[in-house]
């Protein structure tokens, strides 16, 4: 299969100004890392997943049904809220990568995805019909590439630490998100509401969740060697 | 012959003390002269001195910065070694022998050299003479022979020692090249380090530039006046040119200088240097300061004296952003200078608000009245509403434009007394050629109800705001440019209402307000829910005997006439009227002298606290003799500066044609198609300049049922498809329920309108051809591949014909057959290489670069070019821009 680079100038830009964000955060060896173990509730009735009307290339769209993804809430856990050292200079290697976003039948899967700012993110078109990938960023710079047919994989570059909105505007529902983040220290819930961060030097941190909807919320946490720290944090509506 | 007295005791007087006393005196005014004329009254030479001192010290601590960097660094430091070793190798041992050897050669050489050279020029000489001793012969027909003889022979020995000459030349070079090789080491190195060094060593050149060396000595300079000389910028009394010269560089030492932005004043960076001092806007050295600051250039003794802010000095220092008043002077088109944002809000301010409407002022005369006509008032307002509303406005709009006159409810009466009687004729006419309509009597719940939902969707919103706190385009802080319409049932009837929305110009020609095409059901909902918006106050006891009472009528007319009411307003009888304010033209030069505090003593005596106060409260400086008849605009702060500022930029001033900004054609259609975007309110839908758009906050969720922002409007349609556009909206995106209203404009109108988008782009050539019938037949087919749902499927959002797209009408875009006859295929170009770029946000996402391999050898630009010939071949078979039926054609004047 033909694979093909996009070679943003925007991009190639921000790639030549990452340098700067990059020196942010400092990689080095850790021994005697401790962990952090966070957990993320919701507070409050767990809203009734709100079923998304599939109005277009339904043949392929409406293979799988749709439910609205801005808040799921799996018992009391809450999915797809990102978990990370929002202070953290020191620590486990930064390593960008590539990571892949697809959008079999018209959905982003994972509805989020975290990665390490820097990395290439590889979006897959399976379903053989015009497909559109519109950011919606601040601090990198904004894309709207269409995905027809015949091109199976578009390459982006994240470089700045950003949560960014992408959408398709040939397909009105669909909506995910990009998380490029600042250091290695991240993590996405899934239906356990829990997030692991591993390798954490010995010190005094702040957690942050971040949550489309729900907004940001931190916690201050200790980090002993070899120990593992509980966090636990509670989101409401606002 | 008498003899003087004399008087022995006063010869042995003597005056010693008294000539010690007087010569003292003498040196020390001497002295104190001296002292004076170099030191105390130059006191920029001290401003000088203490800047050499500053620059001196910033360079030299600039300088060991980078000197501790370059010693830190290992190339500098192998190379600066490089360099000694080389230098040393030079100085003794083998090469250094060599090099004394050869110097000693070279010397030797050079003689040698001289000597040969010497001989032959001698012998030249000689040659000269001989050839003279010739030719004489041959004039006096002497014996030529003997000389002859002797030229030959001189010949032959020059020809002799030539070669010699040659060889000694060869010789002296090649010793010369060898110096040259041994000293080049050293010489290449040097280079590298000062490429190496070039950071630090520019420092050097500063201090160097901030002293003086003499020998061993050096000293700081001696400070000088330094001017820039603007010839020809003046003119005197005589209106002969005369230069204009400006010392403030003199002690403004740095303005043009980056790194000293954080030191006081005078050493200060000019703001923003590296833009208004740029080359291509107003580099000092050719615009000077007091072109823009003002001050009295030539002045250097005191700061007081520089700035003109002395007694008598026309033009003081414009201080703060007053600065901005001079940028006038120059440019035409001050709405688009980035750094003039206060000037920019005080003309929108000027132009709107009415001040044109009493005062007359060069450039503004051709401004429309701001106020509705008053021809048919009789008709439209409730009378006892219309008092209340003449006596204070702003009791009920609080943001309205309209200012108020302080009048006595009997005063108000009177001028409605005489309103009604020039109107009731034509109003009277209007109401018997209008009735009530038949579809109100049916006025329920549910009607208002479709009223409201259609006031919302259709495009009322861009300019009336129905509650408080709602509006779209805002002037100045605070005033509202279209009436907010939370009350209006206190003011206006249903079978007014109803006429007017379905028909303005049936009712006042020259109305801004545009029409909507409404149906008559659509007219009568509106109507239904506006009439539910506030209702009519209690009416005044006896207002129709006492509108009727000629005494009124009479009152109400001189009232009219003081007060100038026809300055905002048509009033019938009153067309012919002349504006009843000062003129401003020049009111920015005025002095002290020309203002009238009137008996105000707390008022500070400058131009700018008369000029604050003014405005503040109009009738401020009005005395028992003295009335004032300037209404109250109860203008924010914020706003009377603005206004300030472009009130002092009045005055007159003939900038040399050299010194001004362009002033072309193109800018003056943008001038004056700006105003008329202003007048009928075209930003409060749209866009423009990056301006505008108010009504979109009401579609943050879906942009895309928004109105379309217009930036870069004129680069992106054809000017014929515009002009019939904007005299005739068809829709472009037919499922949108806003509409583009019809609003009427002349064709002088749309003609400027046209100009001013083609004027913001830069287009010149307003009018493209395009031959569908020489698109290579490769193109099409090309194109019809790329279209279909294998590959761009670009149907799958634009609309085609009848056949919409699947999917929300959020995700639909315009009918590719209307390409044909609105854009211009240059900008379609353009747009497939990236939407983005072009419009910031689109939803038409970007195909290229990308495109696919096996389609016109895989090449972005062939494939481009191919969609849009393709595009515009589609709309081949449509006319004159109307691809489907426009809506009924109701307005139109001109």
């Amino acid at each position: 299969m033909k694979k093909l680079f996009w070679n943003l100038g925007a991009a190639l830009t921000a790639a030549m100004l990452g340098g700067a964000t990059a020196l942010a955060y400092e990689s080095a060896a850790v021994s005697d890392g401790g962990s952090i173990t966070v957990t993320v509730k919701y507070k409050g009735t767990p809203p009734t997943p709100k079923k998304l009307e599939v109005t277009k290339d339904k043949e392929v769209c409406a293979k799988s049904p749709k439910t609205d993804p801005s808040l799921i809430v799996s018992g009391d856990n809450l999915v797809n809220a990102v978990v990370y050292i929002s202070d953290i200079k020191k620590g486990k290697k930064m390593a960008p990568t590539k990571v892949t976003l697809d959008q079999k039948e018209c959905e982003y899967r994972p509805h989020v995805l975290a990665f390490p700012a820097g990395s290439t993110v590889e979006i897959l078109n399976p379903d053989g019909i015009l497909h559109n990938v519109h950011s919606y960023s601040q601090k990198n710079p904004p894309f709207n590439m269409a995905q027809p047919k015949f091109k199976k994989t578009l390459t982006v570059k994240i470089d700045k630490p950003e949560a960014v909105n992408v959408k398709c505007d040939v397909h009105g529902w669909m909506s995910g998100w990009l998380f490029a983040a600042e250091n290695p220290y991240f993590g996405v819930t899934d239906n356990s509401g829990v997030v692991k961060l591993t390798d954490v030097p010995p010190g005094n941190y702040t957690v942050e969740v971040w949550h489309e909807t729900l907004g940001k919320q931190s916690q201050k946490v200790t980090v002993k060697a070899k120990e593992d720290a509980k966090v636990n944090i509670e989101m409401a509506k606002k | 012959m008498a003899t003087r007295d004399f008087d022995p005791e006063e010869e042995k007087k003597s005056y010693g003390a008294v000539f010690l006393l007087a010569t003292s005196l003498l040196v020390f005014v001497a002295l104190w002269a001296v002292w004076d004329d170099n030191f105390t009254r130059r006191s920029w030479k001290r401003y000088q001195a203490e800047f050499n001192r500053l620059d001196y010290a910033k360079a030299k601590a600039a300088y060991d910065a980078e000197d501790k960097k370059l010693q830190a660094d290992p190339t500098y430091r192998e190379l600066t070694k490089k360099l000694a070793a080389e230098r040393a190798r030079l100085e003794r041992g083998d090469l250094a022998r060599r090099l004394a050897e050869l110097r000693k050669k070279e010397a030797e050489a050079d003689i040698r050299f001289a000597e040969v050279d010497q001989e032959i020029k001698f012998i030249k000489s000689e040659l000269e003479e001989a050839w003279y001793e010739h030719d004489h012969a041959v004039q006096t027909g002497a014996n030529v022979k003997p000389h002859l003889a002797r030229i030959r022979e001189l010949e032959a020995e020059q020809k002799k020692l030539e070669p010699d000459l040659e060889r000694l030349r060869q010789r002296r070079e090649s010793i010369k090249q060898e110096i040259k090789k041994i000293e080049s080491g050293p010489k290449a190195i040097e280079d590298e380090i000062a490429k190496v060094a070039a950071e630090r060593d520019k420092w050097v050149r500063v201090m160097d530039n901030a002293i003086v060396r003499l020998g061993p000595v050096s000293f700081y300079k001696i400070p000088k006046i330094r001017q820039v000389v603007l010839s020809e910028f003046d003119r005197n009394h005589f209106d002969e040119p005369v230069a204009r010269v400006d010392r403030c560089q003199t002690c403004h030492l740095a303005i043009n200088r980056p790194g000293f932005e954080n030191e006081p004043h005078p050493f200060k960076t000019h703001p923003r240097r590296e833009v208004l001092l740029a080359d291509n806007a107003h580099p000092p050295e050719k615009f000077g300061c007091t072109v823009c600051h003002d001050g009295q250039g030539t002045a250097v003794n005191t700061p007081r004296q520089a700035h003109g802010e002395v007694p008598y000095w026309e033009r003081p220092l414009l201080r703060g952003a007053k600065v901005q008043a001079s940028c006038t002077s120059c440019h035409l088109d001050v709405q688009r200078l980035q750094d003039a944002p206060l000037l920019a809000q005080g003309q929108r301010l000027f132009e709107q608000i009415g001040c044109t409407g009493c005062h007359p002022a060069r450039g503004y005369e051709d401004l429309p009245k701001i106020g509705p006509s008053l021809r048919r008032i009789s008709a439209k307002v409730d009378p006892s509403w219309a008092v209340r509303w003449i006596q204070n406005p702003q009791a009920f709009l609080p943001r309205t434009r309209m200012p108020n006159f302080s009048l006595t409810e009997d005063e108000a009466i009177a001028i409605t007394a005489f309103l009604w009687s020039v109107s009731s004729e034509e109003g009277g006419k209007w109401l018997e050629q209008h009735p009530p309509p038949a579809a109100l009597k049916a006025n329920g719940k549910g009607l208002a109800e479709r009223g409201r939902s259609l006031a919302e969707s259709i495009g009322c919103k861009g300019c009336h705001g129905f509650a408080d706190g709602e509006f779209a385009t805002v002037l100045g802080k605070e005033k509202d440019v279209v009436p907010n319409l939370k009350n209006i049932a206190a003011k206006v009837d249903a079978r007014w209402i109803y006429h007017w929305i379905k028909n303005p110009r049936g009712f006042s020609p020259e109305t801004r307000m545009p029409s909507l095409r409404l149906s008559d059901e659509e007219a009568a909902a509106i109507t239904a829910y506006l009439t539910t918006l506030g209702q009519k106050g209690e009416p005044i006891p006896r207002i129709e005997e006492r509108l009727k009472d000629p005494n009124n009528i009479k009152r109400g007319e001189s009232l009219v006439r003081k007060n100038g009411c026809f300055g905002c307003h048509d009033i019938p009888g009153m067309e012919k009227e002349s504006r009843i304010g000062v003129e401003l033209t020049t009111f920015g030069s005025k002095t002290i002298e020309d203002l009238f505090f009137g008996n105000r003593t707390d008022i500070r005596r400058t131009w700018d606290d008369w000029t604050y106060n003014k405005l503040k409260t109009p009738r401020i400086y009005a005395t028992e003799r003295v009335e004032q008849i300037m209404p109250q605009f109860n203008l924010a702060d914020e706003d009377i500066q603005a206004l300030r500022v472009v009130l002092a930029g009045f005055r007159e001033s003939k900038v040399p044609a050299q010194y001004r900004a362009d002033q072309s054609q193109r800018v003056a259609d943008v001038v004056a198609g700006r105003r008329l975007v202003h007048q009928y309110n075209c930003i409060g839908c749209h866009e423009i300049e990056h301006r505008g758009g108010f009504i979109r906050k009401y579609y943050e969720r879906t942009p895309e049922l928004a109105p379309p922002p217009l930036n870069g409007e004129g680069e992106k349609v054809q000017s014929n498809w515009l002009f019939s556009f904007i005299k005739e909206p068809t829709p472009i995106r037919p499922w949108l329920q806003l509409r583009m209203p019809t609003f009427g404009l002349t064709d002088a109108e749309a003609n400027q309108l046209v100009a001013y988008f083609n004027g913001l782009a830069k287009v010149e050539i307003p009018y493209a051809h395009f031959n569908e019938r020489a698109v290579p037949p490769e193109n099409l087919e090309a194109a019809r591949v790329l279209f279909s749902k294998e590959y761009f499927d670009c149907l799958s959002c634009h609309q085609q014909g009848d056949k919409k797209p699947e999917g929300p009408q959020e995700g639909w875009a315009p009918d590719l057959t209307l390409a044909r006859n609105r854009l211009n295929p240059n900008w379609i170009v353009k747009w497939l290489q990236d939407p983005q770029k072009v419009q910031p946000g689109t939803k038409m996402p970007s195909f290229f670069p990308g495109g696919p391999e096996n389609i016109l050898g895989g090449k972005d630009d062939r494939q481009i070019e191919a969609l849009r010939d393709y595009v515009m071949w589609l709309g081949r078979n449509a006319s004159g821009g109307r691809v489907e039926a426009p809506a009924p054609r109701r307005m139109g004047r001109g």
